[in-house]
């Protein structure tokens, strides 16, 4: 008997703990619950020196060309196959980036949004009291993309793809192999185009 | 029969009223009219700067702005068009915009106006304005440097 | 004076304090538009100088840092060396959930108190020559945040979510690092102002 009642007592506080838990929980919608929770929301201003090389080496892809043009061309044909609204083109820069929806998050009242009416590229809203979220609860369902080409030396240039999806970076090596893999054959493409049309003379009347 | 007539007014009164209630509002003929309070405050709102270049120009006006710590929102410079815009720090209850126009003037000036507003007001205070320009010169000038 | 008369007194004064805060009017009209205090050093911590004359690679390497940091280029304006990154990330925080768990407490489940769901961080990047013959490039960056909460409930009254806020980012740290990514990349010194 009395090893029972100090058995209760050493499992008293964990059951407390594990019911305010539960409580903490059952607060949360299940919404609310697929973001990542943190101690200060403004350490999401930083990335780890770690994960950034990381990063760096499976986002990035040397290309033996200097032919800015031809590679940028190749890379907006491969964002426009997967379907990303292209934003931002800087032919000088070397700069690309685009984003698409991914319906990611069901509508909980039974009607879906018209995500091309979405449109964050104002500044933001400048406003206190009037409450603007984009489409509610479809904010996470962006996917961007933002892809760079800077030249490395004399001989070549360095292709660099990072991409954010639901309020993360993406930081799985693969989805960029893939990526490099279809502009790989887009540059290919690209550059027997150009041969033909070298080879086809242009017809005149 | 005579002292029914101020109830008949009366009624009359309230009905219109009550009409006017439901009315969307309508807008007055000098909606698009400037008044003039806002032709003297354009003169405060303007000023011609001894710059040749366009560019320089702008370049000047986002240096200041920035000084001033607003987030630029659009730089247009074939147009000659900067919009910014921030909270009133550090009270974030209160928003600022700022829209700012660089035009080429007479040979080597360029006439910049800037239209400030506090809270979906216009400000009217020429003092507010004295302020930006003098931010403005400076930018300008440490930038002709 | 009986201590509860103190403690009464005390009280009035800190009510008629706490309302009298909050009626001041926040920013005199006539000081806006002006310098402030502090200004000086927003400025050395957010400006760099590079000695060189070309502000094309300034700004594709800035855009190249930018994306190391996990920002997605949103907009370029090359002709005014003017770019904006942002990334979109959360913003829940244990602490809030704190609070929302003992508000709900405190109101026996009555209240459920919208949190910081997501949040916005943004850099805004101005390139700039600041000599006359174009030598000399300043590179100007400020980083803000939005953050947006999330929706609650109040007895039967739904709060709807988008509440916003905002504030600037003025951790000098995050510009050091900036900068000494940016200076790394173009291969040249950066000067503070």
């Amino acid at each position: 008997m009395h090893g029972h009642l100090k058995y209760l007592t050493n499992a008293l506080p964990i059951g407390c703990l594990l019911a305010a838990g539960l409580l903490l929980q059952g607060c949360l919608t299940p919404y609310e619950s697929r973001h990542e929770n943190q101690w200060d929301a403004r350490e999401q201003i930083w990335m780890s020196e770690a994960s950034q090389v990381k990063l760096r080496a499976a986002q990035s892809r040397i290309f033996d060309m200097t032919d800015r043009r031809t590679l940028l061309k190749a890379i907006l044909s491969t964002m426009q196959d997967l379907n990303f609204q292209l934003e931002v083109l800087d032919e000088e820069l070397g700069i690309v980036s685009g984003k698409y929806f991914a319906p990611l998050e069901r509508p909980e009242y039974g009607y879906d949004p018209l995500y091309h009416l979405y449109d964050d590229q104002s500044l933001l809203v400048f406003s206190k009291t009037y409450l603007s979220w984009g489409p509610f609860w479809h904010r996470n369902d962006v996917v961007r993309l933002t892809v760079t080409v800077r030249p490395r030396n004399e001989k070549q240039l360095v292709v660099r793809a990072s991409a954010q999806f639901y309020l993360r970076a993406v930081e799985d090596p693969e989805p960029y192999q893939k990526f490099f893999r279809s502009l790989e054959q887009a540059l290919f493409l690209e550059n027997t185009l150009a041969q033909d049309s070298q080879a086809v003379q242009p017809i005149t009347p | 029969m005579e002292h029914k007539q101020p109830v008949w007014i009366a009624l009359l009164l309230t009905w219109g009223l009550l009409l006017q209630a439901c009315a969307p509002p309508q807008p007055g003929p000098d909606l698009l009219a400037p008044t003039a309070a806002q032709m003297k405050l354009r003169s405060y709102q303007s000023r011609s700067f001894e710059v040749t270049d366009p560019s320089q120009a702008m370049r000047g006006v986002v240096a200041a702005l920035q000084d001033l710590g607003f987030i630029i929102e659009r730089a247009n410079e074939p147009m000659g068009l900067v919009t910014a815009a921030r909270f009133a720090e550090p009270n974030y209850t209160d928003v600022m915009g700022i829209t700012v126009t660089v035009r080429p003037q007479t040979e080597g000036h360029m006439m910049i106006r800037a239209n400030a507003i506090y809270n979906n007001k216009p400000i009217e205070d020429p003092k507010v304005y004295q302020n930006f320009f003098a931010t403005l010169e400076r930018s300008l000038f440490i930038s002709k440097e | 004076m009986p201590k509860t008369l103190r403690w009464a007194v005390g009280g009035t004064l800190l009510a008629l304090l706490a309302l009298n805060n909050g009626c001041t009017t926040p920013t005199q009209p006539a000081e806006l538009l002006q310098l402030s205090p502090e200004s000086p050093k927003n400025r050395a911590m957010q400006i760099r100088v590079f000695e060189t004359p070309n502000e094309h690679e300034l700004l594709s390497a800035s855009a190249a840092v930018l994306q190391d940091l996990g920002l997605q280029i949103e907009e370029s304006v090359r002709q005014m060396g003017f770019l904006r990154a942002t990334k979109e990330r959360s913003a829940r925080e244990y602490g809030q959930d704190l609070n929302r768990f003992f508000m709900g407490l405190l109101s026996l489940g009555n209240f459920r108190m919208p949190v910081d769901l997501h949040q916005k961080i943004a850099a805004v990047l101005i390139a700039r020559p600041i000599n006359q013959d174009g030598t000399k490039h300043e590179v100007r960056i400020m980083f803000y945040r939005v953050v947006w909460q999330g929706d609650g409930q109040a007895d039967r009254q739904y709060i709807p979510p988008g509440e916003q806020k905002m504030e600037m980012i003025r951790d000098p740290l995050i510009y050091q690092e900036f900068f000494f990514k940016l200076s790394k990349a173009v291969f040249l010194e950066a000067f503070t102002i």
